[in-house]
């Protein structure tokens, strides 16, 4: 059994992956490996995650209504699941980019040196 | 949820995301094995990853729930033997308890089949606190007070239960009728199935005689044709017209009823002034709102303010005192004599649940035991303490499940032999049936006492240490049984166990020897090498013929070589009553006091006292030579002499002048009767109250001076065993009328032991479940006992190479187990001491303290136990040191 801290942290970490994907279908419909890329890419490398718990977290949000998904063909004809963000997602996306805005906002306040 | 189906192609997602990331890291410079490795490192843990997806949309619980599902069957298929026994102990327990709980729900629990059955009450007079002859009844005074504009209750519906000869379809058959007032099916709210229903008034005495077939006696006796309603049927040679059909469910009041005819009720008061006593079963319907209570009170004081019965109320109740009716709630009022017995079964049937499952838990813990080390690896692997110990429940409910189901279909089973294993009249065993509510019992019941079995050893694989059974090289250390914690839960089963079969034999034996004191009861006769008989007679049956018929067949029957006495009679016990009679007489103490007389009324042929051996307390009996030319004289009873008579009954005259209800006159209506004999009480039950009776001869009555028709019942005593006589009896009767049949011919011995059989079964069921909890626990002790030799082997070959006898070694194995014994059997003899007042209901003869009882008990329990306890003993004897050190 996970201790509760370990728990606090996944379930930050989960927040955070959740809204790094709503934020990289902002751009349009994509597949699984192109989120993962872009996240790493958007993110510097700072936010290391396994690329596997990507999916799980796929489905949280699938599974939330924030995004569906679509079966397509890819460019060179793989099939492939295409994940885009739902209404739903989207203001999802609206309310919590906001709320981290103001809490990091806030947080750089108190970081501020005096 | 169409999202969920977003799961199916997880494989091939990875698959997808893993290609492109090697080709990117191909597109980098890598080798294609190196990109391939390396994709997968990035990707992290692809089952985990699976895992977590699938717990989005599939509860953990669940999918955990099915692992340790089928971790458990694989388990349990490794270790048939432990399974077989398991899921059998079990099977049996709940299988019991299972038709228990069917019996128990289905006769005192389910609602009654009518219409808005809770305001259905059952209505009943005392006076004095006296019921009437036939126990449940109202007087035909009270019902008709009362249905005239009740306000508690809509109406009343009356009924008796009769047996008629059905002739004119098909062979004669002899079946149950039951007349019935026009009001009982409104009050029932029942439908014909076709036809109609009596209408009010219908059934008036003299009117034309109307029928309402049931289902049954239509399909068998009619074919089941429609056109039948319009056509006449005999019963008892009277022609009735066929009205209605009542549906096939329609049972009033039980299954046994084939026909009910229109019946009214008579007034109290015929034409001459003569009082008019009838009673009968009678139920009413609440109005809404009203309390049975409320309808109590007022059917008694309407009672109480009708014209009296007088002198027929005494004879019909034995009493004259004021009435008091009371209303019950219908399905209360049937279930009311079965309900304590079906009670105490239940609890019974619940300690052996109790102890089948104690013994699982017991074989559980010993696996528990045995498994600490595959434990201690799961915890080592990182198995949370919840999810071993879910493990170890699933397991266990799986053996409950499965017991469970074997132990329904044993109760399936079971419950078709149900209405012949139970004694007769047990009420409502249609209702009895494998219905959702009883599989639900019996599924719950089976997950009870899985988890029940599996908290014992989860709670102890609580306290595993990991590293030190890790570390321990499987061989078990060397230390009294009792000093683990594991072996003090198993001994407290095991007292436990012991005190169980110690509680259920007491209730046993008690049972057993209250039914022993209860066949061996003094009845006043002598039942043994006694047959008996009925001769149904047509109600215009000649009284001539039927004295001259039945002179006839006894005279024949004593000839009969092994006969010594043939008498025939209006009573006999446990067929009928006979008649009743109330009269007033001036007090042979005290001649200024008036007795209020009510007595049974027997008419029977001389030979009947020698034929019954009824013992003679004083005077004679009645004899050849009493007839209608000499004066009249009786044979009364032991109580109707203490009762009336007083220190001097012979030669008493019992005045014949003045009112008097029911019984029989002889030819001079004046003359006196004399008390010519006092004879012992004749007892039916052995615990009812005695009654008084009063014996005249069949040749001191005539066919004009009575109105007696009766159907007379032949005693018939014999050297050997009377049945051999039975089909002698029939021939003669054929021979002399052969339109005539006997009817319920049996042994008088039969007749006491059938109207034993309740508690017969009761003392029979409880020697079953007791002979089986001893039998658990035996098992539990050898069990118990092998299992801690086995661990003390090394100890106990120190001990022998030491220099230990086997008889030492013996001791020290015995004094151990028997310590738990004597332990066990104090627990149950004191519970059992505080439980028999349940039973005290049921005792006969026996104090619920019977001290050969509670003496007896312990000592079989601790001879089987020593007995249990023996052979691992022996073996731990006989153990070899050499052999036992190197183990």
């Amino acid at each position: 059994m996970p201790n509760r801290d370990a728990r606090a942290r996944v379930d930050l970490l989960q927040g955070t992956l959740d809204l790094l994907i709503l934020q990289t279908l902002r751009a349009g419909p994509a597949h699984g490996h192109t989120i993962a890329k872009a996240i790493e890419v958007r993110s510097d490398d700072v936010l290391q995650v396994e690329q596997g718990s990507l999916y799980p977290a796929l489905h949280r949000l699938i599974k939330r209504g924030w995004i569906s998904f679509d079966d397509g063909t890819s460019e060179n004809n793989r099939r492939a699941k295409y994940y885009r963000l739902t209404r739903k997602g989207r203001r999802q996306l609206e309310a919590e980019t906001s709320k981290w805005k103001t809490l990091a906002g806030a947080i750089a306040r108190v970081l501020r040196p005096a | 949820m169409s999202g969920r189906r977003h799961l199916d192609d997880l494989d091939g997602q990875i698959r997808d995301h893993l290609d492109r990331e090697t080709e990117d890291n191909v597109a980098r410079g890598m080798t294609p094995q190196e990109a391939r490795a390396a994709a997968r490192r990035k990707f992290g843990n692809v089952a985990r990853m699976k895992e977590d997806a699938r717990a989005v949309w599939v509860p953990v619980w669940l999918d955990q729930l099915r692992q340790d599902a089928r971790y458990g069957v694989r388990l349990l298929r490794r270790q048939p033997g432990f399974y077989c026994v398991a899921t059998l102990t079990m099977a049996l327990g709940i299988g019991a308890t299972t038709l228990l709980f069917s019996l128990a729900y289905g006769v005192l629990l389910k609602p009654l089949g009518w219409h808005e059955a809770d305001r259905l009450v059952r209505v009943t007079e005392t006076r004095q606190g006296h019921t009437g002859r036939v126990a449940g009844t109202i007087s035909n005074g009270t019902f008709l007070a009362w249905r005239d504009h009740p306000s508690t209750i809509e109406d009343l519906g009356g009924w008796q239960t009769e047996a008629a000869t059905l002739t004119g379809a098909g062979d004669p058959v002899r079946m149950t009728i039951v007349p019935a007032t026009p009001g009982l099916f409104a009050i029932l709210r029942v439908r014909p199935l076709i036809g109609r229903l009596f209408n009010e008034g219908e059934g008036a005495n003299g009117g034309p005689g109307l029928v309402i077939l049931s289902y049954g006696l239509w399909q068998e006796r009619f074919g089941g044709r429609p056109e039948i309603l319009g056509q006449f049927l005999q019963l008892d040679d009277q022609p009735y017209t066929i009205v209605g059909v009542m549906p096939r469910e329609f049972a009033f009041p039980d299954r046994e009823a084939r026909a009910w005819t229109a019946w009214n009720v008579p007034g109290v008061i015929a034409e001459g002034g003569m009082h008019i006593g009838v009673i009968f079963r009678t139920i009413a319907r609440l109005r809404p709102g009203a309390t049975p209570a409320q309808a109590a009170a007022e059917a008694t004081s309407r009672a109480r303010g009708a014209p009296d019965l007088g002198l027929a109320a005494r004879a019909l109740f034995g009493a004259a005192g004021p009435i008091d009716v009371s209303a019950v709630p219908e399905l209360q009022a049937m279930t009311a004599d079965v309900k304590p017995a079906i009670l105490v079964l239940f609890a019974a049937v619940a300690l052996l649940l109790i102890t089948a499952t104690a013994n699982v838990a017991g074989l559980q813990l010993a696996r528990a035991t045995a498994r600490r080390h595959e434990m201690a690896v799961r915890a080592a692997i990182g198995a949370g303490q919840r999810r071993v110990i879910r493990q170890l429940l699933t397991e266990n409910v799986i053996v409950g499940l499965s017991g469970g189901a074997a132990g329904v279909a044993l109760a399936a089973g079971l419950l078709r032999l149900l209405p012949s294993l139970l004694p007769a009249g047990v009420p409502r065993l249609d209702a009895v049936t494998l219905d959702m509510a009883v599989l639900g019992f019996g599924l719950a019941l089976s997950v009870t006492a899985g988890i029940a079995c599996g908290l014992l050893p989860a709670w102890h694989i609580r306290r595993v240490n990991v590293v030190e059974t890790l570390s321990e090289d499987g061989i078990a250390p060397i230390g009294g049984a009792l000093r683990s914690s594991v072996a003090r839960t198993r001994a407290a089963i095991m007292a436990g166990q012991v005190a169980i079969a110690c509680m259920l034999l007491v209730g046993a034996t008690l049972l057993t020897r209250s039914f022993v004191s209860l066949v061996r009861a003094d009845r006043g006769y002598d039942p043994v090498n006694v047959l008996t008989a009925r001769l149904p007679l047509p109600s215009d049956y000649p009284a001539e013929r039927r004295h001259q018929l039945l002179e006839t067949v006894l005279e024949r029957m004593r000839g009969v070589p092994g006969v010594s006495h043939a008498a025939y009679g209006t009573a006999l016990p446990f067929v009928s009553f006979g008649g009743f009679t109330a009269f007033n007489m001036r007090s042979p103490r005290n001649p200024d006091v008036e007795l209020n007389v009510q007595a049974a009324q027997r008419v029977v042929s001389p030979d009947y006292f020698a034929a019954m051996r009824l013992r003679l307390v004083a005077g004679r009996t009645l004899l050849e030579a009493d007839t209608t030319t000499t004066p009249p004289v009786v044979v009364v009873n032991r109580t109707f002499a203490r009762q009336y008579l007083g220190d001097r009954p012979i030669g008493f005259r019992i005045p014949q002048r003045g009112p008097r209800a029911g019984g029989i006159r002889f030819p001079d209506g004046q003359a006196d009767w004399e008390v010519v004999g006092v004879v012992e009480d004749m007892r039916q039950e052995v615990d009812s109250p005695l009654q008084p009776e009063i014996f005249a001869s069949v040749r001191q009555i005539t066919a004009e001076t009575t109105n007696v028709g009766f159907d007379p019942i032949l005693v018939i005593r014999t050297a050997t065993d009377p049945t051999a006589y039975a089909a002698t009896l029939r021939r003669l009767v054929r021979e002399q009328a052969p339109t005539l049949a006997l009817d319920s011919v049996m042994t008088m011995e039969d007749r006491v032991m059938a109207s034993l059989a309740e508690p017969r079964l009761y003392a029979v069921v409880l020697v079953w479940f007791g002979v089986f909890a001893l039998l658990i626990a035996g098992v539990g002790l050898f069990g118990v006992l092998s299992f801690s030799v086995a661990q003390r082997t090394r100890e106990i070959g120190i001990r022998a190479a030491l220099g230990a006898q086997g008889r030492d070694i013996v001791a020290l194995v015995l004094r151990q187990t028997l310590w738990i014994v004597g332990i066990g059997v104090l627990f149950g003899v004191a519970a059992a001491v505080a439980g028999v007042r349940l039973l005290s209901a049921f005792l006969y003869g026996i104090s619920p303290h019977d001290p050969l009882t509670f003496v007896a008990v312990p000592i079989l329990v601790v001879v089987v136990a020593a007995l249990a306890c023996l052979v691992p003993a022996r073996r731990a004897a006989i153990l070899n040191p050499l052999t036992a050190l190197r183990a």
